[in-house]
């Protein structure tokens, strides 16, 4: 397929998936906070910008930290590329882009997303029915995975959509551990209910643990279960499986080398010597591999014709040609 | 009628596409007015209300520059369809291919042939080079079949007494098949019903059909699945919507001038995994946008040796560049002659009466009624710069009478004619709106044109400017079947391609 096309979708699924994250982050911080006090509350947001990986962006833009601020920033800011409204229609944009290689149900779901945000008044939701609003941009991410799921074919497009989503979920639900990994040395029970609520997490993590609210439980759960889809090493799993099916010779592709060892070392970490290790740093080190593996993905697939392959076309007709 | 929608309708002494001066409605729109009539104004509103917002949901829109940041707007379709006899139809499309054939012939005579029509003094060579369509760079620019213009749009008008004449030709990059298709989709779910008493005949195999078109002309190079790309200037054209329907129906990828690269005269696309060979570049870009080598440096949207590719017949660019000269409105004035010169034929589809500004007779006498003629700037498409002499200010007209005077070869003049009206939904009631006609035409070894075409409805009250983008809106078309078995038949093949008595083109 088109190199500018597959970016796109790639970048289509990353956005749809950030804005999901946030929403429900957002969501649960937001509820886990009404009987906090001011400083608990100062805590819970800075955490929370933290996890999308924005404090910095806040800070500088001068806001205080209150809820309100923060929520402001992190859906309706169109001068922060992060917050929710950004992301909805930079998926729009990106997906407009690829319309004639999708079904029109997938570009309906996206685009009327995109147009019922214009048309809300935020700035009143936000303040007066939040759980509404995260719950409306949740189910619309949802919406638009299901149609995708239902309606489009299994083609190269569909991988590259399936890849931009789970790299950025991995890198999500990791970052969000790290942030959460502070309270490891004084449990808090809804912090971590809270923390499974974020990744929507909870029912199925009770399932699996039968009621025990061990800081090391909740954490290997979400890094490393292997059937829950939105644990880092699920997401990094199905990554893996889309650039396994984006390959074409024997060789592996630099992107599907690295997803494959983090994958490996991910199936066969033992979680009580991770977690008596440098955790954090652990977890540092693995956003960045699957940062790594997003640039190569970029190498590989979006920018991959370069000045010396059209030299190799005249040396060696037939090079480089599909 | 039953309907309280026409209680006040009046003709005003238009010819009206529904109703005879008597005020009966013609016998073609009696099945369609009564089940209107069914129909209360809440329920017709109602529709109307989801028409917006389907169309705005699906991203069926058009971006309008000059406003801020190029707003995207749906292109409003009013529910009345207009209809087309059988009768009617057979006689535009035999005069539509005729009028494609010569103005291909012609092209193809000035580009690649003898210069046949300029040495025989049918068309002066100054009025073709001065014209700012007229392409040096085409010269020698092969094309398969000679389909040098293989989509055209021919706009379609009716005068005062019902006869259809030709206003434009458009060879370049006509637009709005997307919309000859998505309102047929749209009328097919807003209004079933309509379609029960009435074989309308079917347009939606208009990707299948250019496709065809676009394989028949690739170069000898390709295989038996050229590889054919549509090329868009990028999401932030105002057509950019036809260009990925465009796409889509044909099932080929839509690219941007930054996803070819040409190397040692062969044009590849940028996948992901590695170049392919692109054999039809079905393009959406101006002539002077496409290769930043030949015609403009600072130009990005294009492909840096596209042309010299072009040349090297290593691929096949639809429509062929050059072709402005043939739709070019002084040219225009020459077609009926042109018609004769190569077909020995009287054209079926007459012209509107034109004036040649250069020509000190012609001039003078338009000079002396201005404010009776249009006058149009040679050049331009879309309605704008347009002079409409009896709707103009002493200001207007004193500022076109010195246009005129400066450049008199930039300008042409036509009479004034009363466009046919069709009554059109505005609030709770029909009235009268002045409406074109917009077929579409496919060249290759056949010439096929698509049932209808758009019927764009001049939605302001009184005003004769129908453009899209100057606050126009559309109509479904019908063209009727025969027969209810002769509609069976067409939907049986899927197509009214290649049927016999089909015009050929010579190469």
């Amino acid at each position: 397929m088109l190199a500018r096309d597959a970016e796109n979708l790639f970048w289509a699924g990353r956005y749809l998936e950030r804005a999901e994250d946030t929403a429900r982050l957002l969501d649960v911080t937001y509820h886990g906070l009404l009987e906090a006090n001011a400083a608990e509350q100062r805590a819970a947001w800075s955490s929370a910008l933290e996890a999308v990986g924005l404090r910095d962006a806040f800070e500088k833009s001068g806001r205080s930290l209150t809820a309100a601020n923060v929520s402001e920033f992190l859906v309706r800011d169109g001068e922060n590329p992060g917050s929710i409204v950004s992301a909805v229609e930079a998926a729009r944009e990106n997906v407009r882009t690829v319309r004639e290689s999708l079904s029109t149900e997938c570009w309906e779901a996206i685009n009327s997303f995109c147009l019922s945000m214009r048309s809300r008044n935020l700035e009143i939701e936000i303040e007066q029915q939040p759980h509404e609003l995260y719950g409306f941009i949740r189910r619309q991410c949802q919406t638009v995975a299901g149609v995708a799921s239902e309606t489009l074919a299994r083609d190269d497009g569909w991988r590259f959509l399936r890849l931009g989503w789970n790299l950025e979920r991995a890198e999500w639900t990791c970052r969000l551990l790290r942030v959460r990994q502070v309270h490891l040395e004084a449990p808090g029970f809804h912090e971590w209910v809270g923390t499974l609520r974020s990744a929507s997490a909870l029912e199925a993590y009770r399932r699996t643990s039968r009621g025990s609210m061990d800081p090391a439980d909740v954490i290997e759960f979400l890094l490393l279960s292997d059937s829950f889809p939105r644990s880092v090493f699920f997401a990094i799993r199905s990554a893996e499986t889309s650039l396994r099916e984006l390959g074409t010779g024997d060789e592996p592709s630099q992107p599907l080398r690295l997803v494959g060892r983090l994958r490996a070392e991910l199936e066969f970490a033992d979680p009580r010597e991770l977690l008596t290790g440098d955790f954090e740093g652990e977890l540092t080190r693995i956003e960045r591999s699957i940062r790594g593996v997003c640039s190569a993905v970029g190498v590989q697939y979006f920018i991959n014709i370069h000045d010396v392959d059209l030299h190799m076309l005249q040396v060696f007709p037939g090079a480089g040609v599909e | 009628m039953a309907s309280e929608l026409f209680n006040d309708y009046d003709t005003e002494g238009f010819f009206d596409e529904v109703f005879e001066a008597t005020g009966a409605p013609r016998q073609h729109y009696s099945a369609l007015l009564k089940r209107l009539s069914y129909f209360s104004a809440e329920e017709l509103a109602r529709r109307e209300r989801r028409r917006d917002a389907d169309f705005r949901n699906q991203g069926i829109t058009f971006t309008v520059y000059g406003e801020d940041e190029g707003i995207e707007r749906t292109f409003p379709m009013d529910l009345m369809p207009r209809v087309i006899t059988a009768e009617e139809w057979s006689h535009i499309e035999a005069g539509l291919e005729q009028r494609v054939t010569v103005l291909n012939r012609f092209l193809d005579d000035l580009y690649v042939g003898e210069r046949a029509a300029i040495h025989d003094g049918v068309i002066p060579w100054w009025v073709v080079t001065s014209s700012d369509g007229f392409s040096r760079e085409a010269f020698g620019i092969p094309m398969p079949l000679g389909a040098r213009c293989l989509v055209a749009g021919i706009d379609l008008v009716r005068d005062g007494n019902g006869v259809y004449r030709v206003l434009e030709d458009n060879l370049r990059s006509p637009s709005g098949i997307s919309y000859v298709v998505e309102n047929r989709v749209a009328m097919t779910r807003l209004l079933p019903q309509m379609f029960a008493d009435t074989p309308v005949r079917p347009v939606d195999h208009y990707g299948r059909s250019l496709l065809g078109a676009l394989n028949r002309v690739a170069p000898a190079s390709a295989s038996d699945n050229p590889t054919v790309v549509v090329l868009t200037p990028g999401v932030f054209n105002s057509a950019y919507f036809e260009h990925v329907f465009l796409a889509a129906h044909m099932g080929v990828e839509l690219v941007e001038g930054r996803d070819l690269v040409v190397d040692d005269q062969v044009v590849y696309m940028r996948t992901t995994k590695g170049l392919k060979r692109v054999d039809v570049i079905y393009r959406r870009i101006d002539d002077a946008f496409l290769d930043p080598v030949v015609f403009r440096p600072d130009s990005s949207l294009g492909v840096p040796g596209l042309m010299s590719a072009a040349r090297s017949g290593s691929v096949t660019i639809v429509n062929a560049v050059g072709n402005g000269v043939a739709d070019d409105k002084a040219v225009y004035a020459y077609v009926p002659a042109l018609t004769r010169y190569y077909l020995d034929e009287e054209p079926i589809l007459p012209n509107v009466e034109t004036y040649l500004l250069w020509d000190p007779d012609q001039l003078a006498s338009v000079l002396n009624r201005l404010d009776q003629l249009v006058i149009k700037p040679v050049a331009e498409a879309g309605g704008y710069g347009i002079t409409i002499g009896p709707a103009a200010s002493d200001e207007d007209l004193a500022k076109c009478r010195a246009d005129i005077i400066a450049d008199p070869r930039n300008w042409i003049a036509q009479e004034l004619i009363s466009l046919s009206r069709h009554p059109t939904l505005i609030d709770d009631h029909a009235e009268g709106r002045h409406v074109d006609l917009r077929p579409f035409v496919l060249t290759s070894d056949v010439v096929e044109v698509i049932p209808g075409g758009l019927t764009r409805v001049a939605m302001k009250k009184g005003s004769l400017v129908v453009n899209s983008s100057q606050g126009g809106g559309s109509k479904d078309t019908w063209v009727l079947a025969p027969t209810r078995e002769d509609l069976e038949a067409e939907v049986a093949t899927g197509s009214s391609e290649a049927r016999p008595g089909s015009a050929e083109v010579s190469a």
